[in-house]
């Protein structure tokens, strides 16, 4: 609700009115003074109204036992019954462990890689080289995860891929990667690296580029070196930039992404394999317990927004500006 | 207060919304029948056209518009979900077998019970009751089941491999053994290099579906995912053959006898080590077979004969042939409510399904037209040679309309006569196999039931057990880890699952 504060305030300059009154009973004269700026907003509204708050009514079957032949009105209401089944689920602790596992795996590892390689490019001092690499790294993103799969399984497959042959050369091990619980999560983080950190840089680099030029002339009269900079100059430059991309990212982070982890699913690795969205499809779409996924999907949903809000505040606590 | 009144005009906004979408839902226009809609899968790169031939001789022979909503089979079942929560629905759909979703569907009304309807049309009176009773909700039946041959298993082999070795073609499970050894072992191909395995299983865990794992524990004599023991119906996988039957296969697996991959090898490249010389043996459908000699007739048509050998099943190591047969049925053609309201729109469409499994219709489906694509030749449906475009549309297009096919009667329509003289032997060896595999065979005695558990727990149940098997072939757990997973089953609601089908079990005997 912060748009319609800034316009008021712009509205009163451009009108050059004094302030209305106010008082009880005030929002007449004030409507009837900012008519036109509310006409202004009355789209945006109808759009979030019929797009985004409409379907919200189908949520309602994550309390009912829904048939779609009976339709969302016409099944029947059971209350909170799927979320208990849910949560005294046995599988439940298990898919919260491995979706929190790799949430924070991608947060820890892929999102502060973005940051570096960002800072590397931001080094490079050769214009058509830094263009040329950046170019590059953003080609991955545009690839399909079912293609990541594909290659993964080409690089990794046992006793010729070679990635497999050269890791286990190197390791003096024999493991078959895709198909060893312990090389699950590694191997889904490096995929996640190896196709969208390049694109992340993207934000990066706009903010890098804001970074007054003058304050590193400075630091390098007074004798500071390249790292120096980067602490002291750099960093701090696009430090509000990385909150916010950070706050964004941990509203995201429960999506673990459910095409590329049901791609590189199979039986020896369902134990670390199965996530919050692998399980709603599995449950939902295949074995038609449509209330029951809806009512897993709204669990997940609350909790990116206990996440969202919660790092917001602890943003606004270390004194920085948060998201809203 | 601002706010208050804000929210307030929102909630009018969002009120209002609400209200026009709903409306715009709307009802589906009442049926007037002279266009039937049909909803089915198809398994080519691209659905037939809307305007082909096929197609309008089908519009001909049955006197209606047909409008088929071809959907990819990959994502057939999410498809049919999501079709019967919309307002769009056909008034015939493929179903594709007993899913959870259709037996919740179903169970609530949402398609016309048959039972006592089925047999006043004589096209669709079904000369295999039992198939019938298979395909059917616990007695009620919901739809025109879609015939398949009940006998289907075969164990194929590089036929140049064996005679190189001096083997015989295998008969026994233990033979089985021997051959996959030997192929392993023995250099069958000739290159002095140890780069040979014996049998080539692909990623397919899933417990029921015919996969290799269900074969061999058949073979062995667990049963066909169901089986009596002291006068109850236990799942097989709680007997001791069941057991017995992945010690074996476990005991191949440690051997390198099947190919290490065994969990992650990608399903559709099957038949390529087969083709390329890695793996000598493929456990799988018999028609399978005539797809490998195929694949050696492309590459060298000259020299393919006696690549690829074939057995049915085979005997277990109690000395008796214990045949695995499918349930005879791959889905049905059911009619929703839905779209069909009343009694006598519900008469039209069975109608048109009772003139869709004639022979015109099924002759049209299965072979295609007669002096377009294909001449009769001794009672068999011959394809005419150079193929032109028109003939080649023809072809190419019933492979998709085979899905529409019933057959509830037994196969009306020709048989295809082989291109050649080697691959007619092979296609005639291949029926008289399955004709003898299927005096032995031990059916599903739990067929028919569906249990209310297992429809809302059932997939994940059998997860736990399908899981457990493949990581105790490759070794991350043990025996008893087998067997606790076999426990959890139960404690996770399989127990409840088995009383319900021994109840419906006994209700019907």
């Amino acid at each position: 609700m912060a748009a319609p504060v800034i316009d008021t305030q712009s509205g009163e300059q451009a009108l050059n009115t004094p302030p209305a009154p106010r008082k009880r009973g005030s929002f007449a004269v004030h409507f009837a003074h900012y008519k036109w700026l509310y006409l202004l907003l009355v789209p945006g509204v109808v759009y979030f109204a019929v797009f985004r708050y409409a379907p919200m009514y189908g949520v309602s079957i994550a309390f009912k036992d829904y048939v779609p032949f009976l339709g969302v009105n016409g099944s029947p209401w059971v209350g909170t019954q799927h979320f208990q089944d849910f949560f005294s689920n046995p599988d439940f602790p298990r898919l919260l462990g491995n979706t929190l596992i790799l949430a924070f795996l991608n947060l820890g590892i892929a999102f502060p890689l973005t940051i570096v390689l960002a800072l590397l490019l931001n080094e490079v001092r050769l214009s058509i080289l830094k263009r040329t690499v950046q170019t590059l790294v953003y080609i991955p993103h545009f690839l399909s995860w079912t293609i990541v799969a594909s290659l993964s399984f080409l690089l990794f497959a046992l006793d010729f891929g070679p990635l497999f042959l050269f890791l286990n050369n190197v390791m003096g091990t024999n493991i078959d990667f895709l198909s060893d619980p312990n090389w699950f999560r590694p191997l889904i983080v490096l995929q996640e690296i190896w196709k969208n950190t390049g694109w992340g840089t993207i934000i990066f680099l706009a903010a890098l580029a804001t970074v007054d030029q003058d304050q590193y002339e400075a630091a390098i009269i007074d004798g500071a070196g390249r790292f120096r900079r980067v602490w002291h100059i750099t960093l701090p430059g696009i430090r509000s930039t990385i909150i916010v991309m950070l706050i964004l990212a941990i509203g995201q982070m429960l999506n673990t992404g459910f095409e590329q982890i049901y791609l590189m699913t199979n039986a020896l690795n369902r134990s670390v394999a199965d996530v919050f969205d692998t399980y709603v499809y599995f449950v939902g779409i295949t074995q038609g317990a449509y209330s029951y996924s809806t009512a897993v999907g709204l669990f997940k949903s609350l909790v990116g927004i206990v996440l969202i809000f919660g790092t917001n505040a602890l943003a606004k606590r270390f004194n920085q500006s948060g998201l809203f | 207060m601002m706010r208050r009144k804000l929210s307030l005009a929102a909630a009018v906004v969002t009120a209002t919304a609400i209200s026009l979408t709903a409306c715009s839902g709307g009802e589906a226009p009442a049926a007037d029948l002279s266009t039937v809609s049909i909803m089915a899968p198809f398994l080519e790169a691209q659905p037939p056209s809307a305007d082909g031939a096929v197609q309008k001789k089908l519009e001909e022979l049955t006197g209606k518009d047909i409008n088929i909503t071809w959907t990819p089979n990959a994502s057939y079942e999410d498809k049919t979900n999501i079709t019967l929560a919309s307002s769009e629905i056909p008034h015939i759909m493929v179903i594709q077998g007993k899913t959870p979703g259709f037996v919740k569907n179903a169970e609530a009304g949402a398609f016309w019970d048959l039972t006592d309807k089925l047999d006043d049309y004589p096209n669709l009176k079904t000369t295999f009751p039992d198939i019938q009773q298979n395909a059917s909700i616990n007695g009620k039946v919901y739809g025109v089941f879609r015939g398949r041959a009940p006998m289907r298993a075969a164990v194929m082999f590089r036929q140049d491999w064996l005679d190189k070795l001096g083997l015989e073609a295998p008969k026994t499970t233990e033979d089985l053994y021997k051959v996959a050894k030997a192929f392993t072992e023995q250099d069958p191909d000739g290159n002095g290099q140890d780069d040979t395995w014996g049998i080539t299983i692909p990623k397919w865990g899933a417990l029921g579906t015919n996969s290799p794992y269900d074969l061999i524990e058949e073979w062995y004599g667990a049963g066909n995912r169901w089986t009596e023991k002291d006068g109850k119906l236990i799942p097989s996988f709680e007997t001791e053959e069941f057991l017995e039957a992945n010690r074996f296969v476990k005991k191949m697996v440690d051997e390198k006898l099947i190919n290490p991959d065994f969990a992650t090898f990608d399903g559709t490249k099957w038949n390529e080590p087969f083709f390329n010389g890695k793996g000598g043996i493929i456990v799988d459908v018999d028609s399978r077979v005539s797809v490998l000699v195929n694949l050696f007739k492309q590459a060298d048509p000259n020299n393919y004969e006696n690549k690829v050998g074939f057995v049915g099943n085979l005997e277990g190591p109690d000395g008796e042939l214990h045949a695995h047969p499918t349930d005879g049925y791959s889905g049905f053609l059911a009619v929703p409510k839905a779209s069909v309201r009343t009694e006598a729109e519900l008469a039209k469409v069975l109608e048109v399904l009772n003139t869709m499994n004639g022979k015109d219709v099924a002759i049209l489906l299965n072979n295609g037209i007669e002096g377009v694509n294909f001449t009769l030749e001794d009672g068999k449906a011959a394809t005419i040679k150079p193929e032109t475009e028109e003939s080649k549309a023809v072809s190419t297009d019933i492979k998709s309309y085979a899905q529409l096919g019933m057959n509830v009667a037994g196969n009306t329509f020709y048989p295809v006569k082989q291109p050649t003289e080697y691959e007619q032997q092979v296609f005639d060896k291949r029926t008289e196999v399955m004709a003898g595999d299927l005096k032995s065979a031990v059916y599903n005695p739990a067929a028919p039931y569906v249990s209310a558990t297992y429809v809302s727990k059932g997939a994940q149940l059998d997860n736990i057990v399908a899981d457990a098997r493949i990581k105790y072939l490759a070794g991350q757990i043990d025996e008893q880890g087998l067997k606790d997973a076999i426990t959890l089953w139960n404690t996770s609601g399989g127990d409840k699952v088995k009383e319900e089908i021994n109840q419906l079990w006994q209700d019907n005997k």
